[in-house]
Parts: structure tokens; sequence; C-alpha cells
């Protein structure tokens, strides 16, 4: 597949971002302008939020144009579902920045809503590519490609989707489609997929009961896409987010993993917390959820204590990152932080050094704390204090850059 | 032995045995042949049997289903506080209403099948944690036929009753009979595992595992449907 360079592009050439977390980053910062992606999820999967992210957050921060083709939701039903992601669309439809073109309202028998009304599916090619012309250098977002399929054909279809990507090159449009993919025929998808210039696929993992929602970038025509699987959650509000599975805090006892915790994930649940000894301890585990700049995990906390040991390995089981929290006055237990490592089987998987207390006179800098470890590998040590939240954007944005960096 | 549950109407299950266990069956007919009130009867079963029900409604509201359900005696509240019945109330939705969601009961579009197979994954993903098996009913196809290209229906209705299945339920559709093409009538039947034929007068099991096509008389009482 010939890379397309962005030519003409009023943005000069620089990439626009589709603010879904992480996909800017394997599209190497976002689509060139007058390209077309497709969206192809799995029935069940939440789908339409990713389009609607885009054509949200570009209007919100780039001031961008744009419109929303809709042949599945009436525009007062899309304008609802904003307002669930927390999303004003009635801000940008009033300002002319978004319009609709309403192509459900007729055949629903309601009033149609939106500057361009199609009543007949035949019909759509011009008034979509007028809309196209009136948002040149903005985004379009066609949903749903299946109605479209299963009204008017497949060859038809196919026609144009290519004409319509032909107008959108031509206005420095980026056109988004989103497509429900029911049981239609490989042969199908295969061509869908070869007259877009980016697809991402968005489908379930299921194991037992538990149901996870992934994304992949299958196809780019201007970059080879990492195909790895990225799962994510729907937050209402919020939109779109990174999930991580499960992240895990440890370290030794005292060195404020509960407090961390609680600090990155607002909502955390300490099990069995009690004063036992002198200082409050967790003598369970701390359980919390934490949404940071479109990432979200559940974040598992573990006691310190050395009696506590048998409950590190089913805890860590499956964690996907990890933060080992450090008490930097006490390099003593140093050894016992590159033990919980071991035992949290966590020396495979991105983790980060928090060194915290260094509110304290008596810290230890992360060059002293690297000496004193003499860890095996190259883990990065951020400095924390979590009394006074400082350092604690610095931990995760490094966790997660390690986690997924391209 | 094929494993079978109680369908809940009277004289049925004499009939039949039952409907078999993690199956789907088309309840189809002329319209007034009283498909809802099987549906009504199945989750009055649901209810005898505390399974817990999915229930996707596309012509009536949760609170029309208790009234109607009343009718006949049959008292689900208990059974909808006490979250056994999950719904995706999709009449409230083609009419503009915005009702409020709770955690059994979500509201969908006739005309949007991605967000209803969203909100059943939604759904599966609760019930599935509570039990490995419940019932399911899907009342009715003939209003998605009505609103959508008919052959997206089809494929529709193909992935909601594999989800189905896969989670261990076992479910109804209705549909009316000559609200769509006879082609895609053919398709609909096809995704079914069991047929039951509901006409003016009499009921046909046209088809369902482990029994020959069989005909029975059937009228509808104030106890529902009675067959025998």
């Amino acid at each position: 597949m010939a890379a397309i360079t962005p030519t003409g592009d009023s943005t000069g050439g620089k990439l626009r971002r589709t603010y879904i977390p992480v996909l800017d980053d394997i599209l190497g910062g976002g689509m060139p302008a007058g390209t077309s992606l497709l969206f192809t999820a799995m029935p069940g999967v939440t789908s339409e939020v990713f389009g609607y992210q885009i054509i949200a957050e570009r209007m919100r921060c780039d001031k961008e144009i744009g419109f929303i083709y809709t042949n599945t939701k009436t525009p007062v039903e899309i304008e609802h579902v904003f307002q669930k992601y927390g999303w004003d669309l009635r801000s940008f439809l009033d300002s002319n920045q978004g319009f609709f073109v309403d192509s459900i309202s007729p055949m629903m028998g309601m009033p149609a809503i939106g500057k361009y009304v199609i009543d007949d599916f035949a019909d759509s090619e011009a008034t979509v590519k007028n809309a196209i012309s009136d948002v040149a250098g903005g985004t379009a977002v066609i949903e749903n490609i299946a109605t479209l399929l299963d009204s008017i054909g497949f060859d038809q279809t196919l026609g144009l989707i290519g004409r319509l990507n032909e107008e959108a090159r031509k206005n420095d449009v980026n056109i988004v489609y989103m497509f429900t993919r029911w049981n239609y025929k490989n042969i199908l998808l295969e061509k869908l997929s070869d007259i877009v210039d980016c697809e991402v696929k968005l489908f379930s993992i299921e194991e037992k009961v538990i149901y996870r929602q992934v994304f992949a970038v299958t196809k780019s025509n201007w970059i080879t896409p990492r195909t790895n699987k990225i799962f994510f959650e729907v937050l209402e509000p919020g939109g779109v987010r990174v999930f991580v599975p499960k992240l895990l805090v440890t370290g030794p006892y005292n060195a404020g993993k509960t407090a961390f915790t609680h600090a990155i994930a607002a909502d955390t649940v300490s099990v069995d917390r009690q004063s036992y000894e002198l200082f409050p301890t967790t003598v369970g585990l701390d359980i919390g959820h934490l949404d940071y700049n479109g990432f979200s995990a559940d974040v598992f906390g573990t006691p310190g204590q050395e009696r506590f040991d048998l409950l590190l390995e089913p805890l860590a089981r499956e964690a996907i990152g990890a933060f080992i929290v450090i008490d930097s006055t006490k390099p003593d237990t140093f050894v016992r932080a590159k033990e919980m490592i071991r035992m949290c089987h966590t020396e495979a998987i991105p983790k980060v050094i928090v060194a915290n207390k260094q509110d304290l006179s008596d810290a230890l800098s992360p060059e002293a704390i690297k000496e004193k470890m003499a860890l095996w590998e190259d883990v990065p040590i951020i400095p924390v204090s979590v009394v006074n939240k400082e350092g604690l954007n610095k931990a995760l944005d490094t966790l997660f850059s390690l986690m997924y960096s391209v | 032995m094929i494993p079978k549950i109680g369908s809940g109407i009277n004289g049925f299950d004499e009939l039949t045995g039952g409907l078999p266990e993690n199956t789907m069956t088309l309840v189809y007919g002329p319209p007034k042949t009283g498909k809802s009130i099987f549906c009504y009867q199945f989750l009055g079963q649901a209810m005898d049997d505390d399974d817990l029900c999915m229930y996707l409604m596309t012509d009536y509201n949760l609170a029309q289903l208790e009234q109607q359900m009343m009718a006949f005696d049959w008292f689900i509240h208990d059974y909808i506080t006490n979250k056994r019945l999950y719904v995706i109330d999709t009449a409230s939705g083609s009419i503009g209403a915005m009702q409020k969601e709770t955690e059994n009961m979500l509201i969908s579009f006739p005309q949007n099948p991605t967000d209803i197979a969203s909100k059943v994954i939604q759904q599966l993903q609760c019930v599935h944690q509570q039990a490995q098996r419940f019932r399911s009913v899907l009342d009715s196809a003939t209003t998605l036929f009505a609103f959508n290209s008919p052959i997206l229906i089809i494929r529709v209705l193909k992935a909601y009753t594999l989800r189905i299945k896969m989670a261990g339920g076992t479910g109804i559709i209705t549909y009316t009979e000559g609200s769509a093409e006879p082609q895609i009538e053919t398709m609909l039947k096809a995704t079914a595992d069991n047929i039951v034929y509901l006409g003016e007068d009499e009921l046909v099991i046209e088809a369902m595992a482990g029994l020959k096509r069989t005909k029975a008389s059937y009228q509808i009482t104030d106890k529902g449907l009675v067959v025998w």
C-alpha cells in the first residue's frame, strides 16, 4: 500500500488528532488531512462513541468544523448521547460549527432536523458531497455503513464510499465511517477495508464471564501500524478510555502504598484496614479505579508485611503494570522492595519505582536510590511526595508510556 | 434426553415436554393470536422458577408489560424490583420519550440495531455473572423489520440468537406473519431452533428437536393461552 503524503492541506502536513487515547500514538500523531478512517465494530461493542469523540474533541480543542451523517439515530438522540459523555453539541450546532445530515427522521416519520435531509438513501451522494465541501478542512462522521449496505446494496455502497472519499480528499476532510459488522461475507469486508485509508477494528474478548472491549489498528496507509490490541472502556461522562485491567501497587510495609493508591484512584476502598499496630495498615488489599489522561485502570494495592506474602502472588496475577512504592528515607527496606518485585512476578512487566516521602529531609535522591537498590534493569525511579501530591502525574505518565510506547 | 424448561403455557408442556433448553424459539402467526401472551406466560414461568429473564420489548414499555400481565393475574412487580428481570425498551425510544435508564431497564431505539446489540451485551454480562442459565424474550421482531432493512434485521437476529445461546439462555422471538417478504420469513425461520405457529385457532409445532410436526387447539382465556 502506497504511503499517502498529506499534500495541499491547510494544516501544513500536520497530522490531525483523533483524540482517542493511544490511537493517535499508533497512527503517528493522528490522521493526514483528506484521509478516511473506518471503524469496524463487532455487534455488541460500544462503537458510536469513537466517531462522536473524534468530532466532539476536534470541535472543542481545534475549533474544527464538521458534520454527522446519521441513518440510525435521530439528531435529538445524538444530542442526548453527546450529553451523556459530557460533550456539548448544542453550542457547536448553534454556532454552525457542526451540523447534521439527517437521513433517519424522514424514515421515522419525524420532522427532520439538520442542515441537510435525505429521505431516500439512493439520493445520499449529492447531499453528502455538498456537506463535505461545506466542512473543508474539517471532519465528517458517517453512521452507519451497515444500514447503507443492506438498503442500497453492496456495490452501490462501496461505490458511494469511494466517491465520498474522493470528495473528502479534495476538501481536506477527514471522513470517519462507523460500521457494525454483522454477518457480512469476508470478501465484502475486505473490499470495504481496501477503499479506506485506515481501519480500526473494535471487538471483544471473553474470558468466562468477563467481557472486555478491544480496539486494534489493522490498516493504515500513512504508517505501519502496530497490531497491538488495546483494551478500552467507555466512561459516562468521559468517552473512550484505554483500559488497564490491572495495575499493581506494591512495596514494603509503611512505604505509603495505600496513600498512593488513594491519591491516584480517588474512590479506592481499603479492605480490612485496621490499627493492629502503631500505624494503620492494609491487611487485605486496596482496590480502586483511576481515570487519568485517557487511561482508566483498576488498581490493586498489596499489603507490605511479610506475613501477607501469600497474598502477593494471587493479587499480582494478570497485572500488566506495577508501581513499586518505597520509603525514600528507609534504604534498609529496599531489599524487601526487590524481594516483592520478585514475588509479584513483576520482573517482566512495565513498572515504575515510586520514591515516596520526598517531602522528608532525609529522603534519598532517585540517583542514590538507584545505586542502593542495584536493580538488574533500568527501572524509572520517580520522586514522589504523596502527602504533598507531588510527582503523582509523573509516575502515572511514566508507567503508561512504558506500557503503551510505540 | 433433551433438557427442557417449562413454557408456562397450560397444555403446551404436556404436548411438547416444554421448550428445549438453550435454544431459540420463533413464535409467529397472524396478528392478535396471542404471541405476546405467549411471552408473558414464558416470563411468568421464569418468575415461578426464579430464572432471570432478559426482555427486549419493541411495542410496550415496562409499566405496560406489568399492566398487561396483571390483566391475567400475573404480578411481576417484585420480580422487577428484585432485579430478576432485565429489560431493553425500544418502544419508549421510538417515540422519543427519554426515560431514565436503570441498571435493569435500558432504553434503545428500533432503528438502531447497533445500539440494541450493545445493550444486549451489557445486560448479558450482568445476567451471566449471576446465572449459568436464564430466559430471554424478544417481542417483537416485526417492529424491527418495520424500521430497518429486513436483511439487516436477519443479521441482527442471528447475532442476538448466537449471543443468548452462548451465554446459556433459552429464548423466544415473536414475529407477525406477513410483515416481511416470504424470502425474509424463510431466513427468519432458519435462525431459530424451534418454530411455533399460532394460527387463528390452532397451534402448530413446526419444528422442535425430538418432535414431529404437531398440531393442537388453543384458546386465549383469562388464564392466558390454553392448549389441548
